[in-house]
């Protein structure tokens, strides 16, 4: 168009992503992808440091805490079947757990819980226990009781000294190896999230 | 990445693989869940993705077998009934613990043919075609291709600390001590990098609700369809025969 004897080139304006239709931002969708490498990544550094944790959801928490709980299980969704087909079919089969993971770190954001360490440790033994109940039944109707993983080593010992059913034994395993790992997840997405430019956590909604 | 399978329909032997699976887990073991495996490693061999197929499948069917077997069998039998090699086991929880691990191995060696066997991005196309839109196609394929610029990255970030003398040690709390240089910059280096990801797809005017066109259709002959109707049927009769059994 001309204004003032001056030719003057007008672009389509650009319309939100995050509509009514559509609920998660174009900074949201473009986070999630690196919150699932970010899953993937750390699996690796905890490999080299030969610690005894999975530390495979601070991307899913991440997720949930800076874009919220929608974000957080699509996340999680996305990691397993991501893993699942890059890696081990099986943890297809695991994605209840992380869509509970998710959900639940996005509601604990919203409440302000990865302000502190406390609330923040407070919040991973709340999800560290719900995605242990969550997936005691994948794990017996997959395996039987028993993953082959250090959760799976630890129901067996249990069930070999006290002689318990198979779901009593799995359920202890597993909450007892997710309420060590969730919370020391949940203190890192926390300490993560004060280190973050303002700039970025503002443009997603989740600034202190 | 080409094998046979890229001459059907990426769909097709996707709804082959949940049949399997399906049978696997809902027919009568053992033979259902044998035959399931037969048949996966069979397609995957045909495929020429069968070695990868068989190993993955071994890999977890094999040490699940033998955890179960050992745990529930010999160390907390409910009835140890029979003797092998002067040791005492259950054989109703030897065989439950084969029918357990015939049925991941089953499951496993079904999904793996199809994740060796379809290239991840025809199968998003696939699916893009099928009504799949375009936030769901780039989270996909984001992910794919991030998964692995991620590993590499947590190796330069690595080998950068131990370039500055990083070397962890003093037991547990210190390796845990360590975890915060290591973690710092990756985590810093993914969000910036979303940010800047998210300029592009703005400046690109990018709609997630959007369905997108594929330049190159993925061809889907008429009879495939129907052999995937029939398999999508099967499924549900499986399903609810299961329910109702």
């Amino acid at each position: 168009m001309v204004r003032d004897g001056e030719r003057v080139v007008c672009y389509a304006p650009v319309l939100p992503s995050a509509s009514r239709r559509f609920p998660l931002s174009t900074l949201a969708l473009a986070l999630i992808p690196r919150a699932v490498a970010l899953n993937l990544a750390l699996g690796a550094v905890v490999q080299a440091l030969k610690l005894p944790l999975y530390l495979d959801s601070v991307g899913t928490i991440l997720a949930a805490a800076l874009a919220g709980p929608i974000a957080g299980v699509v996340t999680g969704v996305l990691s397993n079947t991501v893993l699942g087909l890059l890696a081990n079919p099986v943890l297809f089969a695991f994605i209840p757990v992380t869509i509970v993971i998710g959900a639940l770190a996005g509601i604990a954001a919203r409440l302000g819980a990865f302000r502190r360490a406390w609330s923040a440790v407070l919040a991973g033994v709340v999800i560290g226990t719900a995605a242990a109940l969550a997936s005691v039944p994948i794990v017996i109707g997959l395996y039987g009781g028993l993953s082959p993983t250090g959760t799976g080593v630890v129901t067996m010992l249990l069930r070999a000294t006290t002689g318990m059913s198979m779901e009593s034994a799995a359920k202890i395993a597993s909450v007892a190896t997710d309420v060590i790992d969730k919370p020391v997840s949940c203190l890192i997405v926390a300490a993560v999230l004060a280190r973050l430019p303002r700039r970025i956590t503002a443009r997603l909604g989740s600034a202190p | 990445m080409t094998s046979r399978f890229d001459r059907w329909n990426p769909l097709t032997p996707l709804a082959g693989a949940l049949l399997l699976v399906t049978a696997a887990f809902v027919a009568p073991p053992p033979w259902a869940p044998a035959a399931a495996l037969a048949v996966a490693l069979a397609a995957a061999w045909w495929a020429g993705v069968g070695r990868r197929t068989a190993v993955m499948a071994a890999s977890i069917a094999i040490p699940t077998w033998a955890l179960l077997a050992l745990t529930n069998a010999v160390l907390a039998p409910a009835h140890a009934t029979a003797m092998l090699g002067g040791v005492r086991y259950d054989p109703v929880a030897a065989r439950d613990a084969i029918a357990v691990a015939l049925r991941l191995g089953a499951a496993i060696a079904a999904l793996t043919a199809v994740v060796a066997g379809v290239a991840p991005r025809r199968l998003t196309r696939a699916l893009a075609a099928r009504g799949l839109p375009s936030w769901g196609a780039y989270l996909i394929v984001a992910s794919l291709e991030a998964a692995p610029e991620a590993r590499a990255r947590a190796a330069r970030v690595l080998d950068a600390q131990r370039c500055r003398g990083f070397a962890p040690g003093g037991g547990l709390a210190g390796r845990a001590r360590a975890l915060v240089p290591l973690i710092g910059p990756l985590v810093a280096g993914l969000v910036v990098e979303s940010d800047e990801r998210a300029l592009a797809l703005d400046a690109r005017g990018f709609v997630p609700v959007r369905r997108r066109t594929a330049l190159t259709a993925i061809a889907d002959p008429p009879a495939e369809r129907a052999v995937r109707a029939a398999m999508w049927l099967a499924i549900l009769a499986l399903i609810a025969w299961g329910m109702l059994r």
